[in-house]
């Protein structure tokens, strides 16, 4: 079953006047339970189609579908992992978990029931009662999918969620979603610039190419999981998607040295 | 390393009181003109034993929290509006930068006429002292809150209403206390400028009875008590809950 549904998202951003075309008309389709990973180079445009299928954003055309019904706005239906976290440093960790939960009027008793699942999920016990600054950019990261997961959204959307993470956390990160995604068998849309990430994660990695964003091609990496790093199997995908990406990261180079 | 500043301070200030003796000593101006510590330190013991002293400042200190208060309220309100509408900015938000530019002082006449020789009229000219500037900082903190904080709550279901109150205020906590650290020092100097001027009662109209009798260590004594006050509520009021938020937000 088709979880979502992108259909010909076009978007404009101005320019110093001019208009730019960022997405050029981007068809997706999401199936239910899926992962699927958006690779491309930075500034390609994920973010800005990951915020249209949000509704944090407006495409200048096309439709997002959700279940078959067309979206306009933001709702706690589709939550976001960014990649600064967007925590909230006035509340601790477990106040940070339960926000959408409070905000969506969920009473105190039943907020702390939902909430302690993820904390656990997550790891997240002992530090429920701490505030972020007290945390470690992975810590913080874990808080975020917590919070995005406890509105148990029917898509969970995660914008680079572990680009500013060290090495060794991020490995870490890698193989603990993996396991969350296969315990709670949620539709994840995950954007990522790293194409290694991608081929860990995804079971479709969709190749966006360059200015104009276009869907170029789509892989799926068919391979047993929990799918390690360091595991060499994958380095086949990973040039498979290099040498598609190739020819976009040359031409970008050379667009930026003539700019 | 903080005891060795406290030492320091306290090496300052008995310096102080040591040179001002000396000064005295020299019998160059007369005591009515420069008292010695001892007088001075004499009519803050009479003060503080026949009450007029703990009055004044329970006076002062009540139109300042009241006036502070009603100040933090509007302020707060007229900022968030400045924030939200465009042009309630551009319009209340103008005129709000100029009434800013207005001495504290300048708003007594004003009162005199309209609320007489009333608390009312002292709280009225706190008000006016300290409103703008909570009103402009919480404007600004409002304006610089990171895009995330507000794209993750819309995220999660937040409305419009809960955004503002549960987000956005919260977001902008340190912007707000610098507007009430900026409210209090303009609510004081209102305070007691508009005490001196009306001549009704708290600290100002101590230090305005001191002139009129003639009395400079009662008019020293309550500048030094004026003083204290100040440095108490910066040093252990604002300091404090300063601290807190700027490692909480993540700023220090
Ligand atoms: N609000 C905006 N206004 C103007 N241009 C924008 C805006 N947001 C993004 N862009 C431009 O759109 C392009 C795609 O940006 P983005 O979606 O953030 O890329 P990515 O997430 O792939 O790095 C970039 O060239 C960026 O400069
Ligand atoms: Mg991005």
């Amino acid at each position: 079953m088709t979880k979502l549904e992108a259909r010909n998202i076009v978007k404009r951003f101005d320019h110093n006047g001019n208009p730019v075309l960022a997405l050029d008309g981007i068809n997706l389709k999401v199936d239910e339970g899926d992962f699927v990973c958006i690779v491309g180079p930075s500034g390609c445009g994920k973010s800005t189609f990951l915020n249209i299928v949000a509704g944090l954003e407006k495409p200048d055309s096309g439709e997002i579908l959700l279940n078959g019904n067309t979206i306009s706005t933001p709702g706690p239906d589709r939550t976001m992992v960014f990649q600064e976290g967007a925590l909230f440093p006035w509340l601790k960790v477990i106040d940070n978990v339960e926000f959408g939960l409070k905000m969506a009027g969920i009473p105190k008793n039943e907020r702390a029931q939902i909430s302690q699942r993820y904390l656990d999920m997550m790891q997240l016990t002992k530090f429920a009662n701490s505030y972020t600054y007290q945390l470690s950019t992975g810590m913080k990261q874990r808080v975020a999918i917590a919070r995005a997961l406890v509105m148990d959204p029917e898509i969970l959307l995660m914008d680079e969620p572990f680009a500013a993470l060290d090495a060794q956390t991020r490995d870490l990160l890698l193989v603990e979603l993996q396991l969350i995604w296969e315990r709670t068998k949620k539709t994840i849309l995950f954007v990522t610039h790293s194409i290694a990430e991608s081929v860990i994660l995804g079971n479709r990695v969709v190749v966006f190419k360059n200015r104009p964003a276009k869907i170029k091609k789509e892989f799926v990496i068919d391979y047993r999981r929990p799918r390690l790093a360091e595991d060499e199997n994958l380095l086949k995908y990973q040039q498979e998607i290099l040498a598609e990406l190739r020819t976009e990261v040359k031409a970008q180079i050379k667009r930026e040295f003539e700019e | 390393m903080k005891g060795k500043i406290t030492a320091k301070r306290i090496v300052f200030y008995a310096a102080i009181v040591v040179v001002w003796q000396i000064v005295f000593s020299l019998n160059i101006w007369s005591e009515n003109i420069f008292p010695s510590p001892l007088q001075v330190a004499e009519d803050l013991a009479y003060g503080a034993a026949d009450g007029t002293l703990f009055f004044g400042i329970a006076t002062s200190m009540w139109r300042l929290i009241v006036g502070l208060a009603i100040s933090i309220a509007g302020g707060i309100t007229l900022g968030v509006f400045m924030a939200r509408i465009a042009s309630v900015n551009q319009t209340i938000g103008s005129l709000i930068l100029g009434l800013q530019s207005v001495p504290s002082v300048a708003w007594v006449p004003m009162s005199l006429l309209w609320f007489g020789l009333t608390d009312s009229g002292i709280i009225f000219v706190t008000v006016a002292s300290s409103l703008f500037a909570v009103t402009i900082n919480t404007y600004s903190g409002m304006k610089n809150i990171p895009t995330s904080y507000i794209a993750a709550a819309r995220n999660m279901g937040t409305s419009e209403a809960q955004l503002i109150t549960n987000v956005m205020l919260p977001a902008a906590f340190p912007y707000l206390i610098s507007g009430f650290k900026q409210g209090w020092a303009f609510a004081w100097r209102g305070v007691i400028g508009a005490e001196i001027i009306f001549s009704f009662l708290g600290l100002g109209f101590l230090l305005n009875v001191g002139r009129e009798l003639n009395d400079i260590s009662q008019v020293i004594s309550v500048m030094l008590v004026i003083m204290i006050i100040g440095i108490l509520i910066d040093g252990f009021v604002f300091k404090k809950i300063e601290r807190k938020v700027m490692s909480r937000w993540g700023l220090a």
